[in-house]
């Protein structure tokens, strides 16, 4: 047997600090003031923090647990392991290139506004390869897992949301271009946003956290026919809302195609309730009495989703959508999509630090456990403080107070830097030496009883 | 040929409860991982399943049951045989694990 085994994603611990990097960044970024709220949504710093944000951090993030858990979910292996590290290669650069582009947008650097469709596609080459790597084991996996399917649906709207984002990218640095894409350059960034927030990162974290709840609480994993509600109503609802509203975009008065967005925001409605509803149902139906800090700090991720649901609908019933998308998009980023990263990560990177540091001391000797290599007493704080702070800050982004809004991100900043913290002391195994030994070796035909609860 | 006289199934049992499910932190003897086990001629063959299909740490788990056999006396070689079915439940842990996570038993 391997010393490493296939299941493990070696790159995955590296992707994880790159994403988390800029994850600070981006919170630096807006602590200082020099993004939105304080200045316009289309400044390039507010460009540069949004896609730090979701390709720096949460799609890095996603691909980096996704190298992890799809050999998990399908129990076959990545299609190479050194894809890994040239997505993460990719994604930087490309993001780099992005950055360049989007200041030289507004400072007028015409020969460095290439940098923005250059650096999208190395991005997109990124994403590529990190889907062949993905997409390969899910295939080989028959029948595909109901995770797998929302990983796979995720996928899809990954490509169309970079495929966008590329256009997009050419229409500004391109003026040959611009006029062909005019309509959409004008009013298609919301279904751009939409597409990548809910059919891209929702989706995916659906499917990933129907595998990693059941399996860290000992809840039943299997969702039956809610679970496939859950999945088909998502699909079809960010799938029609972002189709129709971007043929929307240049046919405004289809009566048809206003109708059938509607019905994908109400098909997303419908998916993310029962989804919630399912959560809920995991949770009562776990067997695991007690469970784990990330378990419990993902609540306030859980708690997000279900406030950005309630306020959507609101805003989308009272046509104040988009006046408000700012807020809520920052809601959905920092709450729920930013929540449910951290947390989970408090589980994910001592589990991978235990296979890569003490797998080998199994059967040789006394190893710690997973759990030995955290302190959740000393961490669950900075989930409160983090979740305040993302409290505070959408808060201040719905009233339109930028220094609260501010206030709050600094809170939730400096609840990243100190989780970031406790993910590297567990990484160094700062914990693990004040660990009781776990497995005692029990006289032979003595007790057959395990350490004390 | 080895000196050592054949080490009984609950010998060999005790044993593997030096093997730790690292994720729920408790010996997989009590946590009913353990399908079958038996001992003859030098070797002790192990079923086992995991808590979970696709168990992140299915490959270290059974390396470290070889490993734990292996330094029994008198045992020279350890087969195992990973099985899906039945499928593992916390109802399969013994009293003392179910205590531990406070599990209560299914009504029948």
């Amino acid at each position: 047997m391997p010393a490493v085994s296939d299941r493990l994603s070696r790159w995955t611990p590296l992707i994880f600090a790159c994403a988390l990097v800029n994850f600070l960044l981006a919170q630096t970024l807006i602590v200082a003031g020099m993004t939105w709220p304080e200045m316009a949504l289309t400044a390039g710093s507010t460009l540069v923090t949004v896609h730090l944000i979701t390709l720096g951090w949460l799609t890095l993030l996603m691909f980096g647990a996704l190298f992890q858990f799809v050999p998990v979910i399908t129990t076959k292996p990545l299609l190479n392991q050194w894809l890994s590290l040239a997505v993460l290669i990719l994604v930087e650069f490309g993001l780099a290139g992005m950055i360049v582009g989007f200041l030289a947008l507004n400072h007028g650097a015409s020969g460095l506004v290439y940098c923005l469709p250059f650096g999208g596609t190395l991005v997109l080459a990124g994403v590529l390869l990190a889907m062949g790597n993905i997409v390969t084991p899910l295939l080989h996996s028959r029948p595909l897992a109901l995770p797998g399917r929302f990983v796979l649906a995720g996928l899809a709207f990954l490509l169309a949301t970079i495929l966008l984002g590329l256009t997009f990218a050419l229409a500004l640095s391109v003026p040959a271009f611009t006029p062909l894409v005019a309509p959409l350059l004008a009013g298609g960034v919301g279904y751009h946003v939409l597409a990548g927030l809910g059919g891209w990162f929702t989706l995916t974290a659906i499917g990933v956290s129907y595998k990693l709840l059941p399996m860290f609480m000992l809840a039943p994993e299997e969702r039956g026919w809610w679970g496939e509600c859950v999945l088909q109503l998502g699909i079809s609802g960010f799938g029609l809302s972002v189709s129709a509203g971007l043929l929307s975009v240049w046919w405004p008065q289809a009566v048809l195609l206003n109708a059938v967005q509607y019905l994908g925001w109400l098909a997303i409605v419908v998916a993310v309730m029962a989804y919630l509803i399912d959560v809920l149902r995991l949770y009562r139906t776990r067997k695991r009495a007690r469970i784990e800090l990330h378990n419990r700090a993902t609540f306030g991720a859980f708690l997000s989703l279900a406030a950005a649901l309630v306020i959507a609908v609101i805003l989308v019933v009272s046509h104040r959508l988009a006046a408000y998308a700012p807020a809520l998009v920052l809601l959905v980023l920092f709450g729920w999509l930013s929540g449910l990263g951290l947390t989970q990560l408090y589980k994910i990177v001592p589990f991978l630090t235990w296979i890569m540091r003490y797998s080998h001391q199994l059967g040789r000797g006394a190893v710690p456990r997973v759990q030995d290599l955290v302190d959740e007493a000393r961490t669950s704080p900075w989930f409160v403080i983090y979740f305040l702070g993302v409290a505070l800050a959408t808060l201040g982004a719905f009233i339109n107070v930028a220094y609260v809004c501010r206030t709050g991100v600094t809170v939730s900043a400096g609840a990243t830097l100190g989780l970031a913290f406790e993910y590297w002391r567990a990484w160094r195994g700062y914990y693990a030496g004040r660990a009781r030994p776990v497995a005692p070796i029990p006289p032979p035909c003595l007790s057959r009883g395990g350490p004390a609860p | 040929m080895s000196t050592h006289a054949l080490p009984s199934r609950e010998y060999v049992l005790d044993a593997l409860h030096e093997v730790i499910d690292p994720e729920l932190g408790y010996n997989i003897v009590d946590i009913g991982l353990i399908y079958g086990l038996e001992v003859a001629d030098n070797l002790i063959k192990v079923t086992l399943t995991m808590t979970t299909r696709g168990c992140p740490a299915q490959d270290y788990i059974m390396e470290g049951v070889k490993q734990r056999g292996l330094r029994i006396p008198g045992v020279q070689d350890v087969d195992i045989h990973l099985v899906w079915e039945p499928p593992w439940s916390p109802q399969k842990m013994t009293p003392v694990a179910k205590a531990y996570f406070h599990i209560e038993d299914d009504l029948p």
